[in-house]
């Protein structure tokens, strides 16, 4: 059992079913596939934020996905590929030369939005990496942060 | 915000100009570039932000209680942008003069601000149909005692004027606590002589429709990407998935390119064969229809083989499709109401109800006509 999904009860009539819509068939919230879509392109990267946390088993609801990249020529070539393959606009996703500069590459995606945090990527990679366990979506091993270490960058984050 | 009117700061002071210029409703409109320069120079708005408050307040999918009338191009509700403000021109609707007149005193408060919300400004308060608030504050007048549950279930859910469905935890929402709230286009599965009727009845009368259509991966090698190829055109029982009603905040070109790309297969696809039946879109054909009249709607046509309520499921979570926006309430509904009312009780409340009724009846009949 991977996590728990956060139910949306349908308050309109007529459309009974519609609440199961934020989850995708097996369970999973639906942007959490855009973090395996990734994985299956095999970018390199550590799941943190509301995903990293559901998947990690808390009861959160999860509205996007923050990925922390690995800082890498090649990977960053890969996630470029992966980006303008996942995102609805591809023109706006960054080149490879500003993958290495930017902080964060922010792409919405059929799937939601997905946050790419490059320059935590390029500080704390090791450290996160080093706290980080593949968990399976579908049949993708996604490497997921720690809860520490997820509750952490979060609270790093929401603190400014 | 305005106390008397509910309607934001910003809001307001482009009501001021339209009046101060005589745009009123029916009359002459002015010049939006005019508008901008006037807001700049007497309040110091920035140009910028001005432009897009105003184009909100133009834009007829966002709002449920209209407050400028634009004319000209204020843009779709897809990827084509507005024009310069040079080219378009605004003027107050009957409810914006409305809202004037209340924040001026002339009349009693109206509720619009409670009606419109603010979440087409990505704020927390979502909008709700206006006969319904109109009808509780007037229960409320009359029965001042009127349970909580009651006032609630007579304003009822969130109401988006393009017609989708809402889904969340309303008794949060109505609680005055933070509430995610689904909405999500309506997604019918219908057949190909239903499509043909409809679009008959949105076709204007010797206008050719012309219709965006997408190939997907999943058609016969070489087969016509419009819907209606020529296995549709044999069987017209062939399963069709309509999608219309959009979230007012999506973008129709954006989701339909999503939908198209979410058809394609993928290098990964085969070494990942459980997130790709996860993620990949079973369709065959894909088609814009939308037209001015007929409005946004999409047909898909599900791949050979597939249920169409299983493409229609899998459809319903695609961004666009269904978006998720997060709302709060800035107290209890009822209080809210409540509230407002007690603040408001010595003047002719039941007047400027009828007024903001009045202002609206020209809005339902030209909704009764549009498709969202």
């Amino acid at each position: 059992m991977l996590g728990h999904a956060a139910r949306v009860p349908c308050v309109n009539a007529g459309a009974p079913d519609i609440g199961e819509a934020a989850v995708a068939g097996s369970g999973f919230p639906v942007v959490v596939l855009a973090a395996a879509i990734l994985a299956a392109e095999q970018v390199s990267g550590v799941l943190v934020g509301s995903a990293a946390l559901w998947l990690r088993g808390e009861p959160v609801s999860v509205g996007d996905v923050d990925v922390v990249i690995e800082p890498g020529e090649a990977n960053l070539r890969r996630l470029h590929e992966a980006l303008c393959g996942l995102a609805v606009r591809s023109e706006a996703v960054p080149a490879v030369h500003r993958l290495r500069e930017i902080s964060v590459a922010t792409v919405f995606s059929s799937y939601g939005r997905v946050d790419c945090m490059l320059e935590r990527g390029r500080r704390d990679w090791e450290q996160l990496r080093a706290g980080a366990g593949y968990v399976p979506v579908a049949d993708v091993g996604v490497l997921v942060a720690s809860a520490a270490d997820a509750r952490a960058l979060r609270a790093r984050f929401r603190n400014g | 915000m305005g106390q008397r009117s509910g309607v934001g700061v910003v809001e307001l002071a482009i009501l001021e100009v339209l009046d101060a210029r005589r745009a009123r409703p029916h009359g002459r409109a002015v010049q939006c570039e005019k508008v901008l320069a006037a807001l700049e120079d007497e309040m110091g708005l920035d140009r910028k932000y001005a432009w897009q408050v105003l184009i909100d307040l133009t834009q007829s999918w966002k709002l449920p209680v209209p407050l400028v009338d634009g004319i000209g191009n204020f843009g779709s509700r897809g990827n084509d942008p507005p024009a310069s403000p040079r080219y378009s021109e605004a003027r107050l609707s009957p409810a914006g003069q409305l809202a004037l007149a209340a924040e001026r005193g002339q009349i009693a408060p109206v509720p619009i601000g409670m009606i419109n919300g603010n979440t087409h400004r990505d704020g927390l308060r979502p909008p709700f149909r206006p006969a319904t608030v109109i009808d509780a504050i007037r229960q409320v007048l009359d029965r001042p005692r009127l349970s909580g549950s009651l006032i609630t279930g007579i304003v009822g859910p969130p109401d988006f004027i393009t017609g989708c469905t809402v889904t969340g935890d309303l008794a949060a929402l109505n609680a005055g606590q933070h509430a995610e709230l689904g909405l999500h286009a309506r997604v019918t599965v219908t057949d190909t002589a239903h499509v043909r009727d409809r679009e008959m009845k949105a076709a204007n009368p010797g206008q050719r429709q012309v219709v965006l259509s997408f190939r997907t991966g999943l058609g016969p090698p070489g087969a016509a990407p419009p819907l209606l190829g020529a296995s549709s055109r044999q069987d017209p029982s062939r399963p069709v998935i309509v999608i219309d009603k959009f979230p007012p905040y999506a973008n129709t070109d954006e989701t339909i390119r999503s939908i198209a790309d979410r058809a394609e297969g993928r290098d990964w696809h085969s070494r990942h064969p459980e997130l790709g039946a996860l993620t990949r879109l079973p369709i065959r054909n894909l088609a814009d229809r939308t037209t001015s009249r007929g409005g946004y709607w999409f047909t898909c046509e599900p791949a050979d083989g597939t249920p169409p309520e299983v493409l229609r499921d899998q459809l319903l979570k695609v961004h666009g499709v269904s978006i998720y926006i997060t709302t709060r309430l800035p107290r209890p509904l009822p209080a809210m109401i409540r509230t407002w009312i007690r603040a408001n009780q010595h003047e002719d409340l039941p007047g400027s109800l009828t007024a903001l009724e009045t202002s609206l009846a020209s809005r339902r009949q030209k909704l009764v006509a549009a498709e969202y």
